[in-house]
């Protein structure tokens, strides 16, 4: 049985490599170029995502600058042999958005801007690339390929930040059934989207 | 209690559990290695949700995080393992034929998941500075560490790497064939003498890592199926049965 090398993680960048994993490292090191560019690629994920969550945005802005600084913080925390880059990144993003949609502090923000609702802009139909639009097909696609049930509770929890005992309450459904719902629903999705290692 | 946070991997991976609740799924997933891969896998898929919510932000944020970054200290990485020396040699006398099968731990986990799957990684040591993982760890990156993988009758794999100069070995039993709770996986050391029970799995369990001290003379070292909490001898057939030193 031949010995395996032990394992290490890459030295140094390559250069070339612009794929959003090296400018994380390189971020790691410190280059604030690659953070600028890591930033052209990934803020308008975490800005919309936050956006989406929290309905607000100037709570938008607010969350994803804190979340924008975290990766530069501790993309020195960042592996590679634990998930993407970009999944890295939006669960940080998701996190620090529900988060403050959980904060007594977001409950009254929201109350406060519920009167001014109608000023908010349609970021729904915010311009896209050609990449990304395709992107979003695809997604939207697999989407479809959910049950109905397994559509509205992952969506519900994932864009709505809700809990799912919430989702529950929202559906009228059992909380087992919600719990099983939400991950045969995100296995689908992860068949679809061809994501599985 | 383990099967009803096991379902709660999905809502986890949506951040949609309380805190409590987020806690005790942490908690499990570094006890149970195919839920670690599973949320990993599901996150991937998670993430591009946000594809459909791409929105660019206004200018003044790209100005506002590169300047708060700029006077930002980044965090220290993770420490690294501890390079084996004098200190991580053999332990003096470990009792050696005292059956000891260890939960999952998430560094030797992360590791061997990488070995097995040809891909390697260190960085699910969320556990470090206990006993235990610093000498999975020493075995791992011990310099005549073998590695060796077979996979089991009826499903799942079994990984082995050991170390002759430590003389201790990690033995790594993943998603074998499904067994009933009365029902416990068994690993032995097999000696010239006979079998050596070298640790029971949790009744159920289909994963588990452990360490096994005292590999001694031992040439092979088996699994098989045995009533809950294990037998003085094997009962059945080996499903697997990997060659030290080969």
């Amino acid at each position: 049985m031949p010995r395996r090398d032990q394992p290490r993680l890459a030295v140094a960048p390559d250069p070339a490599d612009d794929s959003t994993e090296a400018l994380l490292h390189r971020t790691a090191l410190g280059e604030e170029e690659a953070f600028a560019e890591l930033y052209d690629r990934t803020a308008p994920r975490v800005y919309g995502l936050c956006l989406r969550v929290l309905r607000d945005p100037a709570q938008a802005e607010e969350v994803a600058q804190e979340v924008l600084i975290e990766v530069w913080r501790t993309a020195t925390r960042f592996d590679p042999e634990r998930g993407s880059a970009g999944a890295w990144i939006t669960t940080i993003a998701h996190r620090r958005a529900v988060d403050r949609v959980r904060s007594s502090q977001a409950s009254a923000d929201r109350e406060r801007r519920a009167a001014a609702e109608a000023a908010e802009p349609e970021y729904d139909s915010v311009a896209e690339t050609a990449a990304s639009r395709l992107e979003h097909r695809q997604v939207r696609r697999c989407l479809g390929t959910l049950t109905e049930l397994q559509r509205r509770a992952v969506t519900l929890a994932y864009f709505g930040g809700h809990t799912y005992r919430q989702v529950a309450t929202l559906l009228n459904t059992a909380l087992p059934t919600i719990k099983s719902r939400i991950r045969d629903g995100l296995i689908k999705l992860r068949d679809c989207l061809e994501v599985a290692r | 209690m383990s099967a009803d946070v096991h379902s709660l991997i999905g809502p986890y991976v949506l951040d949609a559990v309380d805190e409590d609740e987020h806690r005790q799924v942490e908690q499990h997933l570094t006890e149970c290695e195919s839920c670690t891969r599973e949320a990993a896998e599901l996150r991937e898929a998670v993430w591009r949700l946000s594809d459909i919510t791409v929105a660019e932000p206004p200018q003044r944020l790209r100005d506002r995080v590169l300047t708060e970054a700029g006077r930002t200290r980044q965090e220290a990485p993770p420490e690294r393992r501890s390079e084996p020396g004098p200190d991580a040699g053999p332990a003096p006398a470990a009792p050696k034929r005292i059956p000891r099968m260890r939960r999952l731990f998430a560094l030797a986990a992360a590791v061997l998941i990488g070995f097995a799957g040809g891909v390697v990684t260190w960085a699910l040591a969320q556990d470090p500075g206990t006993s235990e993982s610093d000498r999975i760890a020493a075995v791992l990156e011990a310099a005549d560490a073998r590695v060796s993988t077979q996979d089991a009758e009826g499903g799942g794999r079994v990984t082995v790497v050991h170390s002759p100069s430590l003389d201790e070995a990690v033995v790594v039993v993943a998603d074998l064939a499904d067994v009933t709770d009365d029902r416990s996986y068994q690993v032995w050391l097999v000696e010239p003498e006979g079998q050596v029970s070298a640790g029971v799995m949790e009744p159920g369990d289909d994963s588990a890592t452990m360490l096994v001290e005292g590999v001694g003379d031992a040439e092979v070292i088996g699994v098989t199926e045995e009533p809950a909490g294990g037998s003085e001898a094997p009962t059945t057939p080996m499903i697997a049965d990997i060659e030290l030193g080969a």
